[in-house]
C-alpha cells in the first residue's frame, strides 16, 4: 500500500506542481504547442516554442560565427590574445 | 534552496542591469572622469558580483530540479533555462578579459579611441546577458508545457507501474 501511495504521489507531482494545467495530461502535452496530438506509443514532439528557440539559437550562433571568420566580431583589436592583468 | 536559486538569478539579472548602465555611461559620457570610473566599477562589478552570481545559479538550479519531480532533462523549459545560464556564465567569463583590460586603461589614464570597439562590445554583450537573462527568468515564471522524450518516458513507466500496483491490490481485494 505505501509503495502504491509512493508512486501514485509520484505520478501526480509530475504532472501538476505549481501550475496545474500544462501537465494535467502529458500524453498530449503539447497539443496546444505543436497542434498534434501525440500517440499513446510515442513521446510527444518538440512544442512551437522549443522550436522558435532552437530556430533563434541557430540563428544567433551563426551569425557569431560569420562575424568572427570575417574579422568583424566586436572583440576588437584586443581579440583572443588579449593578456589577463 | 529555491529561496537560494531566486535569491541568486535575480540578484544576477540586477547586476547585469547595473553593469550594462556602467557600460552605456561609459561609451556615452563626455566627462572623462566619469568614463574612468565606470570602467574601474565595471571591472570590480564583474569580478566580485556577476561571476560569483553567474556561477551559483549553476549549482542550485541541478541541485533544486534534481531534487524535485521536476528533474533536470524532463522538461523542455528547465534544459532550455539550463543551457541560457551556462552559456550566460561562459561568455561573461570570455568577456572577463575585455573587462579588466578596459579597467587597467582607465587606471592608467582618459580612454583613446582605440578602445572604442571594446567599449561598444561592452554594451553589446551586456544588452545581449540581460535579454537572456530575462528570458531565462520568465521561464522560470511561466515554465512553458512540454516534456522531452526521456521526461515523457520516465512519466509512463510510472504510470504503468502505478496500474500494475493498481491492479494487484484489486486481485488481493476479490480473492480475500
Amino acid at each position: 500500500m505505501s509503495k502504491l501511495l509512493l508512486l501514485r504521489r509520484a505520478t501526480e507531482e509530475d504532472t501538476p506542481m505549481a501550475d496545474p494545467s500544462p501537465y494535467s495530461d502529458a500524453n498530449c502535452d503539447t497539443a496546444d504547442d505543436t497542434r498534434v496530438r501525440a500517440d499513446r506509443g510515442s513521446p510527444p514532439s518538440a512544442p512551437r516554442w522549443v522550436k522558435v528557440f532552437g530556430i533563434i539559437a541557430l540563428v544567433l550562433i551563426l551569425l557569431v560565427v560569420i562575424l568572427h571568420l570575417t574579422g568583424n566580431s566586436l572583440g576588437g583589436p584586443m581579440g583572443h590574445g588579449m593578456q589577463l592583468p | 534552496m529555491l529561496t537560494a536559486h531566486v535569491t541568486f538569478a535575480v540578484g544576477w539579472l540586477g547586476a547585469v542591469a547595473g553593469f550594462l548602465a556602467l557600460a552605456v555611461a561609459g561609451l556615452t559620457s563626455q566627462d572623462a572622469q566619469l568614463v574612468r570610473a565606470a570602467y574601474l566599477a565595471m571591472a570590480l562589478t564583474a569580478r566580485f558580483v556577476i561571476v560569483p552570481l553567474s556561477f551559483a545559479p549553476l549549482l542550485t538550479g541541478p541541485v533544486l530540479s534534481l531534487g524535485t519531480p521536476w528533474g533536470l532533462f524532463r522538461h523542455y523549459w528547465i534544459l532550455v533555462k539550463l543551457l541560457i545560464t551556462i552559456l550566460s556564465t561562459l561568455i561573461l567569463l570570455v568577456h572577463m578579459q575585455p573587462i579588466s583590460h578596459l579597467a587597467r586603461v582607465a587606471a592608467e589614464g582618459p580612454l583613446s579611441s582605440a578602445e572604442l570597439r571594446l567599449q561598444i562590445q561592452m554594451v553589446v554583450a551586456a544588452a545581449a546577458a540581460l535579454l537572456a537573462l530575462l528570458v531565462a527568468t520568465g521561464l522560470a515564471v511561466y515554465k512553458p508545457r512540454g516534456m522531452t522524450p526521456y521526461g515523457w518516458r520516465r512519466q509512463q513507466e510510472q504510470r504503468r507501474a502505478l496500474q500494475r500496483i493498481k491492479q494487484d491490490e484489486q486481485r488481493e481485494v476479490t480473492t480475500v
